[in-house]
């Protein structure tokens, strides 16, 4: 693709020791900057709730989102970051010793500014409480870590699921990794934001079986300003999907809400996105209840606090649940949708 | 029991749910539930009464197999009969509702060390004050004419028998008993006591064996035990026959109730001594002979095998003629399950550190194939599945053979069930056990006919007597003993230690890995053969003091040869030593072979230093070790190789031994709770785990080590050769409740377990965390370091979380809502 050469690698980027030095949040534009080869995180196996059957999620690093309740936050950036997980440190000072920049001055405290990204640190760590985010893997080594876990997706129905992040930022290698697992017989699902260039994931898109889609604000400015990003192209991309689902180059469509108290939960919100959706005909939606799993995360990359979300009770969901039901929708909850509708599976 | 944990599966439109709780079944339970345990003394006082009996007295010239057998009868015999309100299965397996029966002559002596103090033990008994004298003077009366006693307060063994009670090298279990059975219930239900007693009698009457040649005198002392037993075991089910008549006269009594009762007294005069009639008369055969079964040896693992086989024939029959139908018959198996609540193990709160929550494991299996290999799952399996889901109770241990043509519902249902959260069934993986089975010389027909004894043992049903829980072995502790000369490292004490194990060299003369691996080899063929000795003389002592005519009755075999199963009767003889610490070990094998041979970072004596001192001043290169090395259960081949290696080493030492009956040592890797006991004495180990630490549990990962999720334990599990294991071993998982609910939990695990199977696993026993479990995990986050809890789009380690995050996730478990 031709795309893939305008973009500089992410992993060039760190080599080079791009400019880590700012923690905010930059939305990159997803239309055309980081076509290059992602960085993943991580890959993990026996994921029940996130397409059918058992799973293995491949998690890209780098979103062009910034949602308020993100309990992710180490998806957001496509450069490699480093982490400091308080409670895992012994204090040993080995990091300190082992930096080659002096970007090290103190324990837990690295100095932005000097960090060329260099991993000394993390790599001399012994508790694993400075943590790389963020591998430079290749379609083959990813491969080799899903390859163990195909007989299992065989007899579970399962398959892969691309996750993150934004996997769609990274065309070539998404598509790279698709082909490779169709070609195995492996079902393939991605899971996006919606927010992505058409143009750019067509070939994507056509080899996948499944395409997991976020739908969470549907009021314009509200979405600007809890996801850092306009949703046009969201909505535009799904009305597009879905009108060309009739046909067969494209993947099933499956929407996801993210229901998130006072956020994505008000009424008028889920009755918006009902009527959008089944004015698209899709009939099917997965509601995933807000977890507050702690701010650990947020803090382990230095950044601000997440925002004070309320928990969730069983009323609300119960609430949002017959809403959309009685808007007409088929509602589920994670892991316990009918796919059998969808008939997923390689062509 | 807890009793959310007995909430069944919310009906949903595509599960079929388990039938409700009949009344019936919820009252014994609730009786069950709500009686506290206690201690029965109707045994040792029995036997006190038949010593002073005329009939006792003279039983003194008898040959000890006859004197033993006489007592059993008059023990048999002389119990008072107890039928419990609205049960269908009757027969008390001790005085009182739920309690311990006392074992004098074997392991019951430990109790005494807590005697004083029996309500304030974290499993509390309630026992009088008279009680607890009586216990005492028994203990004191009986200690030396123990097994135990027997067997080692002699010149030279008295050092063994104290250091049983330490227990760092191994535990020799064998000590307190033998129990561990699956008698021929076969035989008990088809054929009944009298086909035996006949051939008995007949031997007696001819005075040779079938060939002609004349019975010696042991033969001939055999053949009348086994009479003798039979009629005890007869008096027994006329005397509850009695008690149901009497009840059934008491005023007040429901019409319905008297006809059950009378019904339960006609069962009970005919079998088991005539082939069951019915459905529910074969359980009432079995539940007999399993009470006199627990009387006589002791009452660990004493099994019931495959009922889904056994009473398959009766059950197709009562549906055919119209006695039947499903539901009762649920009712009645519940009704069975639950007698075997009626007894728990005794042991002292020391002894518990090693068996803890153990319970006795009376195990059903169901499941499997026939001798040629076919499946038999059938409406009894499925059923039997649905009794306990009803019961839910500490007892039975419940089993399903798994093989490639297990079919869906199977694997579903037995989901279902781990899904309530009571750790069963456990299952086991055909394929694999049935070779195992093999190589300890088993033809190919009868290792298919495997039932499970206890919590993994192996035996062939009704042939097989398996000292299966003979001793647990410290495996970790053999690579302490090899960097020490045999020696345990010095303790806070400092000060050199007595050598313990073999006088291999010192550190510094092992110049390479091999020569490490070679010292360790010899520690393990060292712990192994002291381990032997001890049994050794335990079984001269069972020979003598302590046969077991009922255990011989049911063990194919004895009435062919004339011979007690103490004395090798059994058609197939195995004592069975099984190993903590797998996973520690060949964990610690690779970190010693990189930090020392590989990576040189240090010579093998500076790091045996640094092991010596419990890595004091080198705490980073322990976490290093413990959190960045391989480790075995992340489907890493190079490290699991390791495992292998470890294991290997230990099944080698042991099959090279004979047990002095004839019959084969075979290994297997369970550890019960003796990873936390063995771990107390174990010092620090090259994986980066601490002095005293607990070791690894069976052939799980060590703690804290699972990083890839449930797929890779199990395919490094799997990809271990067992094909040496032939008492098996324990995988325990953990899951969290939340993550294998529901409809897509029962596809999920079923899946991932046959997956396992097919790659070869053995055995997997599956823990559901619920929320009470968590509460404990928040508490000490040391108790399940590798939890997952993962809710879709996120995922994390339990411990991970924030203190309110666990509590969210704590009330969301509670109330089943993902
Ligand atoms: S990555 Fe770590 S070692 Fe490298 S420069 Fe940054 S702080 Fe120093
Ligand atoms: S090396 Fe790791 S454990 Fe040691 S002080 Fe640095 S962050 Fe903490």
């Amino acid at each position: 693709m031709a795309d893939e050469d305008r973009g500089k690698n992410a992993e060039d980027n760190v080599g080079a020791g791009a400019s880590p030095a700012s923690d905010s949040p930059v939305v990159p534009d997803p239309i055309g900057e980081l076509a290059g080869k992602p960085l993943i995180i991580s890959v993990q196996h026996f994921c029940l709730h996130d397409g059918p059957g058992i799973r293995s999620l491949v998690f890209f690093k780098g979103c062009p989102l910034r949602c308020a309740w993100c309990q992710n936050p180490e998806t957001w950036r496509a450069q490699a970051e480093i982490a400091f997980k308080a409670h895992l440190c012994i204090g040993c000072g080995t990091c300190v010793d082992a930096c080659p920049h002096g970007a090290l001055a103190e324990i837990g405290r690295r100095d932005a500014e000097r960090c060329r990204l260099c991993f000394t640190c993390t790599e001399a760590c012994p508790s694993e409480a400075l943590h790389r985010f963020g591998l430079p893997l290749s379609v083959e080594d990813v491969l080799a870590r899903l390859r163990p876990e195909f007989p299992l997706f065989k007899t579970s129905g399962g398959g892969v699921t691309l996750s993150g992040g934004e996997p769609s930022l990274f065309p070539g290698f998404a598509t790279a990794l698709a082909t490779a697992l169709r070609a195995e017989d492996v079902h393939v699902a991605m899971e996006t934001s919606g927010r992505f260039s058409p143009y750019r994931t067509a070939q994507l898109l056509r080899h996948l079986d499944l395409l997991l889609y976020d739908v969470k604000v549907f009021d314009d400015g509200l979405h600007q300003k809890l996801c850092g990003a306009s949703n046009e192209r969201i909505k535009a991309n799904l009305r597009e999907l879905a009108a060309a689902a009739k046909g067969d180059e494209v993947p099933a469509l499956w929407p996801r809400l993210p229901l998130i108290p006072d956020m994505t939960d008000a009424r008028e919100n889920l009755l918006d996105w009902a009527a959008f959706l089944l004015k698209l005909g899709i009939d099917s939606l997965t509601l995933i209840p807000y977890h507050r799993l702690g701010a650990s995360k947020r803090g382990w990359l230095g950044l601000e606090a997440e925002p004070d979300i309320s928990e969730l009770s069983d009323s609300r969901i119960e609430y949002a649940r017959a809403l959309l039901a009685d808007a007409g929708l088929r509602v589920f909850m994670p892991g316990e949708e009918k796919w059998d509708g969808l008939q997923p599976g390689p062509a | 029991m807890d009793e959310r944990t007995s909430r069944t599966l919310a009906p949903r439109p595509d599960l079929k749910p388990f039938p409700e709780r009949t009344e019936r079944i919820s009252a014994i339970r609730y009786e069950l539930l709500s009686t506290p345990y206690s201690i029965c003394l109707e045994r040792p006082k029995l036997f006190d009464r038949f010593a002073r009996s005329p009939k006792g007295k003279a039983a003194r010239q008898e040959h000890p197999l006859v004197r033993r057998a006489q007592a059993l009868a008059y023990v048999f015999s002389q119990r008072r009969p107890h039928v419990y309100p609205d049960e269908l299965i009757v027969g008390n397996m001790t005085s009182k509702r739920i309690a311990s029966n006392y074992y004098q002559e074997g392991g019951s002596v430990n109790i005494v060390e807590d005697v004083w103090r029996l309500k304030h033990r974290a499993i509390p008994l309630h026992l009088s004050l008279g009680e607890k004298a009586y216990l005492v003077s028994v203990a004191a009366r009986k200690g030396v004419t123990s097994v135990g006693g027997r067997a080692m307060l002699r010149p030279g063994r008295v050092s063994h028998f104290i250091d049983i009670f330490r227990a760092k090298r191994h535990f020799v279990t064998e000590e307190a008993g033998v129990g561990h059975q699956v008698g021929d219930y076969r035989m008990v239900v088809h054929e009944g006591l009298r086909s035996v007693d006949e051939e008995a009698a007949r031997r007696l009457e001819s005075g040779t064996m079938p060939d002609g040649v004349e019975l010696t005198k042991d033969q001939e002392a055999f053949f009348r035990s086994v009479r003798i037993a039979i009629e005890g075991i007869r008096q027994m089910a006329a005397n509850l026959a009695g008690e149901a008549e009497r009840q059934a006269q008491e005023p007040g009594i429901s019409l319905e109730r008297r006809e059950e009762l009378l019904e339960i007294a006609q069962a009970c005069r005919w079998v088991p001594y005539e082939p069951a009639r019915t459905f529910q008369e074969g359980l009432q055969a079995i539940w007999l002979v399993h009470i006199a079964f627990n009387l006589e040896d002791f009452e660990q693992g004493l099994s019931f095998g495959r009922l889904d086989q056994i009473l398959y024939p009766l059950y197709l029959a009562d549906i055919e003629e119209g006695r039947l139908t499903e539901e009762p018959a649920c009712e009645i198996l519940a009704s069975f399950c639950l007698k075997a609540c009626e007894t728990l193990p005794l042991y002292s709160e020391r002894i518990d550190k090693f068996f803890s929550g153990g319970g006795v494991a009376q195990a059903i299996t169901v499941g499997g194939t026939d001798a040629e290999g076919r499946d038999v799952a059938n409406e009894l399996t499925g059923l039997i599945l649905d009794s306990y889901a009803q019961v839910l109770t500490r007892e039975p241990a419940l089993h399903v053979r798994v093989h490639p043509d297990t079919p869906d519902w199977l694997m579903r249902k037995a989901v279902q069930v781990i899904q309530l959260g009571t750790s069963r069934p456990s299952l086991f993986g055909d394929p694999a056990v049935v070779r195992a089975l093999e190589t300890a010389g088993m033809s190919t027909e009868h290792a298919r006919d495997y039932a499970v004894i206890g919590c993994v043992e192996m035996a062939s049903q009704g042939r097989t007597y398996n000292s299966s829980d003979a001793a647990l072995f410290n495996l970790p502790l053999c690579l302490e003993l090899a960097l020490n000369q045999g020696r345990r490292f010095p303790g806070k004490r400092a000060g050199q230690r007595k050598r313990m194990g073999a006088a291999t060299p010192p550190v510094s003369e092992m110049k390479s890995f091999e020569d490490v691996l070679a010292a360790f080899r010899a520690q393990v063929a060292d712990g192994v053969a002291d381990m032997v000795k001890v049994i050794t003389w335990l079984e001269e002592a069972y020979r003598i003091w302590r046969p077991t005519p009922v255990n011989s009755i049911l063990t194919q075999g004895c009435m062919q040869s004339g011979k007690d199963v103490t004395w090798g009767g059994g058609f197939y003889d195995y004592t069975s030593v099984q190993a903590a610490g797998l996973a520690d070990t060949g964990d610690s094998l690779y970190a010693l072979m990189r930090v020392v041979f590989d990576e040189k970072r240090f010579s093998l004596p500076e790091f045996v230093e640094i092991l010596k001192s419990d890595f004091r001043d080198h705490e980073p290169l322990r976490v290093e070790l413990a959190t960045r090395f391989p480790r075995y259960g992340n489907g890493d081949p190079e490290v699991d190789a390791m495992t292998q290696v470890a294991a290997d080493m230990y099944s080698d030492a042991v099959i090279s031994h004979h047990n002095s009956r004839g019959g084969l040592y075979i290994p297997g890797f369970y550890s019960m709770t003796c990873h936390i006991g063995f771990g107390r004495k174990t010092g620090a180990l090259p994986d980066g785990r601490h002095a005293g630490a607990r070791l690894s549990n069976g052939l799980a990962p060590a703690d804290g080590t699972e990083r890839q999720g449930p797929t890779a334990v199990l395919r490094s599990a799997a990809s271990l050769d067992s094909s040496k294991w032939s008492n098996c071993c324990a995988l325990n998982m953990k899951f969290h409740k939340g993550l294998v609910q529901g409809e897509t939990g029962v596809r999920a695990l079923s899946s991932l377990f046959r997956n396992y199977f097919d790659q070869g696993g053995m055995q997997v026993q599956v823990n559901v965390l619920d929320a009470d479990m968590l509460r404990a995990a928040k508490e000490d986050p040391k108790l399940y370091p590798d939890l997952v809890v993962r809710v879709a789009g996120y995922c994390a380690y339990f411990n991970d979380l924030q203190p309110a995050a666990k509590d969210e996730i704590i009330e969301r478990t509670a109330h089943g809502i993902g």
